[in-house]
């Protein structure tokens, strides 16, 4: 018994959080005031500013980015205002309303909302319990079943009820971090160039054209070289973009654009 | 399958292949434009927006397209394969649907659409909604249903003569359209059948697509045809019969011009002297070879529509674009939720109608609930005319409810020619709302009380109107907690846990049952010399032992094994001979000791 609880004292500190300071909370409230008080440039100003807090270290709120993302549709900047959506479903891939918004504003850019197994997954179920409490069954498991193989190895159905629930939590667990947007997040980004950014066979200006990519369109980076990045926006739509046409979607990666 | 049917599904599936052959050629062309038939409109009319996609095989646009103050929703698409000159032209023209929900003037941004996997914009386009003027059009009066199509008749087989050549080939083949209504309301969709007959004693081949459509009009993609047959005036026709329903977009009169089937038709030629023998004939199936092509383009007779604006008068607030004759049921899937677990409302729209055109049901006496956009599924019973449109709405109780919100819907009967509107009434339910469901107006509680699940101290309730920013944040990582040091240092707690319990329970088990064999073994082995050594029990039990230590304690030597062959021999004569109740001479037990010691390598037992 004292084997769970031990590893539920290890497992809590992952989901607990850091208080914030009192001037973060003052910093939000004055953002949010910008913003419905019809000043979305200096709500944006100020988001932004709350986003590279050092209270935020390691860490992100996916409220502060959805309020972000807020204002940025009202400047107008949708391939912003996308990539901040993103940037909180990121973090929380069951925040409804980020999930909704971003749908607006990928429609009005022309582009089709992020759809699939894995979206429908992560936005019933959130990866993180799905890892840590899939992990914690599956130990648990375990345990019971050494248990029981040494002390009562007569109780087969007992044994074999035990392998199932460890295969099920440790499989539980393994699909939460294969689900895991954050898992793949270091190597995409988004084009947030309000012009649509045009893919080139070489890094080059003058490098053959294969098309161009719209603004709000997600990302894989492939390679980076220099200013250039060899970016794949889906099948056929690999090439070479000047990399300030695209912002990384984790915020600590190294940046093309602002 | 008849052969008629395998006929023309072979045709068909070449015309595909060689589209497909050569289409790809065509991939560098691929262009993608934007037009709008009418851009400006009267208010209470709906315009069409046609996005045509040339030269691609596959293309992926959006649904909808996000305007302020419009409602523009794909309705259908139409695809176009032309060649001229054997060189192959494909389009694909998706129509979408514009419902001004205001006035004035609005631009229809660009809109992105991928083709064979790259992407392409359509250039912006201006489209104005002007005030209405007073309509000058009647109601439509209700039309009488259309004459039942005739039944089909299966024909009695005869013995086939030889075609004769046609004189007319208009009634070789030719077709009908069959269209229930012809005054219809901008909007409303209606059933299109369109049959094509084929004099049954001559070979038919259909090439190409059914080509039908006209200006303002959107037709939904034909399915495959049904094959029939059928007698008329003594003749018997082999029947293709298409299937569709039609829009119209615009009001005033529709003119849409014949449907055309291109097909080839085997015109029997001359027979040269000494092959019209009937049995001839009969040996090559009761065709004749001497007959020639003749390319044939079958035609309906046009159809005239006159198409009338949806009245303004009587509209209701919850109209939103529905055309046709509908009934509404509703049903919660969960009437008992847990505490802050949604309750899904599940509202069907059940009939006939244009169900690609309507919006979601407007929810009523929702106070007290946080209610998300829902989603919606369309089961249609063979086509998109009829059918069940499911709305899914997500619901979370912001106070103690016991009965869901009701639902209102209105749509425009056609028929009657006035607004309907549809109500379902609130159902009983239990839901709670969940500790971070406090309605608006108390952050102060959600402040002292930090809901549950890690959120921060300053967390507030997270109960925000739509498009509203968050009072407050909740911490999380950017990393996978599979990645983060704790989880990684906690699993490998638990894999040091899992191995020590099973290292200390394996012990324990040893223990119980006699210790590893080699220490097992070690004991015998003295337990053994003990007997040897001391003399416990008779002569017979000595020579047990000393075969018994001899097997497990001495290598493996000729020696050894000419001692236990006379030990055997000593221990047989001794207890089946001698009687082996006596005790053993002490000299002979001595030097039988030393003799196991010399061979175990000691100085003694």
């Amino acid at each position: 018994m004292k084997r769970p609880l031990l590893l539920l004292a290890l497992l809590l500190p992952m989901v607990a959080t850091v208080p914030v300071r009192a001037d973060f909370s003052a910093g939000l409230q004055g953002a949010n005031d910008a913003l419905t008080s019809g000043r979305p440039i200096e709500a944006v100003t100020r988001y932004r500013a709350l986003t590279s807090d050092p209270a935020l270290r390691g860490s992100g709120a996916p409220e502060l980015w959805y309020d972000l993302g807020l204002a940025e549709e009202k400047t107008g900047d949708l391939p912003a205002a996308s990539l901040s959506y993103r940037r909180a479903l990121l973090l929380d891939p069951t925040f409804v309303p980020a999930r909704k918004m971003l749908a607006d504003v990928l429609v009005s850019l022309g582009l089709s909302a992020p759809s699939g197994r894995m979206e429908s997954l992560t936005a019933a179920i959130h990866p993180d319990f799905l890892i840590v409490a899939g992990s914690i069954v599956g130990w648990i498991a375990l345990l019971a079943l050494i248990l029981l193989a040494f002390l009562a190895p007569r109780r087969k159905y007992l044994i074999a009820l035990c392998v199932l629930i460890m295969i099920a939590g440790h499989g539980a667990s393994a699909l939460g971090a294969l689900v895991d947007p954050r898992r793949t997040a270091a190597d995409k980004a988004v084009v947030t160039a309000k012009k649509p950014p045009v893919l080139r066979v070489t890094p080059a200006d003058h490098g053959e054209s294969r098309g161009t990519l719209a603004p709000g369109t997600a990302v894989s980076v492939l390679s980076r070289n220099g200013a250039w990045w060899y970016v794949s926006g889906g099948p056929g739509l690999t090439g070479w973009i000047p990399a300030d046409t695209v912002t990384t979607l984790l915020p600590g990666s190294p940046s093309g654009g602002s | 399958m008849t052969p008629f049917l395998s006929r023309v599904l072979r045709t068909g599936r070449l015309a595909a292949l060689g589209a497909m052959t050569v289409l790809p050629a065509l991939g560098a062309d691929v262009s993608v434009t934007a037009e709008l038939p009418r851009p400006e409109v009267n208010s209470g009319e709906m315009a069409e927006l046609q996005i045509r996609v040339s030269g691609a095989q596959q293309a992926d646009v959006p649904q909808q397209i996000a305007v302020d103050g419009l409602q523009v929703r794909l309705t259908g698409q139409s695809t176009q394969v032309q060649m001229v000159n054997f060189k192959v032209t494909s389009s694909a023209v998706y129509s979408y649907i514009i419902m001004p929900l205001r006035t004035g003037a609005f631009t229809i941004p660009g809109v992105t659409v991928t083709a064979d996997g790259r992407q392409f914009r359509t250039a912006p386009l201006q489209f104005t909604v002007a005030d209405a003027r007073p309509s000058s059009v009647p109601p439509p009066a209700a039309q009488p249903p259309a004459p039942g199509y005739p039944g089909l008749q299966q024909p009695v087989r005869r013995q086939r003569p030889a075609p004769p050549r046609p004189t007319d080939l208009s009634r070789v083949a030719f077709g009908e359209i069959n269209c229930p209504r012809r005054t219809l309301y901008a909007g409303e969709v209606v059933p299109v059948e369109i049959r094509y007959y084929f004099d049954a004693q001559y070979q038919v081949q259909v090439r190409g697509k059914l080509d039908f459509g006209a200006e303002g009009v959107v037709i939904e993609r034909f399915g495959e045809p049904k094959e029939s047959r059928e007698e008329r005036d003594g003749t018997i026709y082999n029947v293709l019969t298409f299937r569709t329903v039609l829009s119209a977009i615009k009001p005033g009169p529709i003119d849409i011009p014949e449907a055309k089937l291109e097909s080839q038709v085997q015109i029997p030629g001359a027979v040269p002297p000494g092959f019209d023998d009937p049995v001839f004939r009969q040996l090559l199936g009761g065709n004749t070879p001497f007959s020639e092509p003749k390319d044939l383009t079958v035609k309906s007779a046009p159809l005239h529509l006159d198409i009338l604006p949806l009245p303004k008068e009587g509209r209701p607030d919850s109209f939103t674009g529905a055309i046709g004759q509908f009934d509404i049921d509703a049903i919660v899937q969960n009437p008992k939720p847990a505490a802050g677990d949604p309750v899904n409302l599940s509202v069907k729209i059940g009939g006939k109608g244009n169900f690609k055109g309507m919006g979601a049901p407007v929810l009523t006496q929702d106070e007290g609930w946080r209610s998300y956009p829902p989603t919606d599924r369309f089961e249609g019973t063979d086509d998109s005319y009829s059918g069940v449109k499911s709305f899914e709405y997500t619901l979370i109780a912001l106070e103690r409810k016991s009965a869901s919100p009701g639902a209102e819907f209105s749509y425009f009967d056609p028929v009657a020619a006035k607004y309907v509107t549809l109500s379902s009434k609130p159902l009983p339910l239990t839901a709670m709302p969940g500790a971070t469901n406090q309605p608006v107006g108390a952050p102060e509680d959600a402040v002292k009380t930090p809901p549950a699940g890690g959120k921060s101290p300053v967390a507030a309730s997270a109960v925000v109107k739509e498009g509203d920013p968050y009072p407050a944040i909740t911490l999380r990582s950017w990393q996978s907690p599979v990645r983060r040091s704790e989880f990684v240092i906690a699993s490998l707690a638990m894999l040091i846990a899992a191995v020590a319990l099973a290292s200390v329970l394996g012990y324990r088990h040893i223990q119980m049952h006699g210790g590893t064999a080699r220490a097992r073994r070690r004991r015998r082995i003295a337990d053994l010399a003990s007997v040897i050594r001391d003399g416990k029990g008779d002569e017979a039990a000595v020579l047990e032992a000393a075969l018994e230590y001899a097997e497990l304690a001495l290598p493996d030597s000729e020696k050894r094994q000419s001692l236990v062959e006379s030990l055997r021999s000593r221990h047989d004569e001794v207890k089946y001979g001698l009687g082996g109740s006596r005790p053993m001479d002490d000299t002979e037990r001595r030097r039988l000791a030393a003799a196991l010691a010399e061979l175990s390598g000691k100085s003694s037992l």
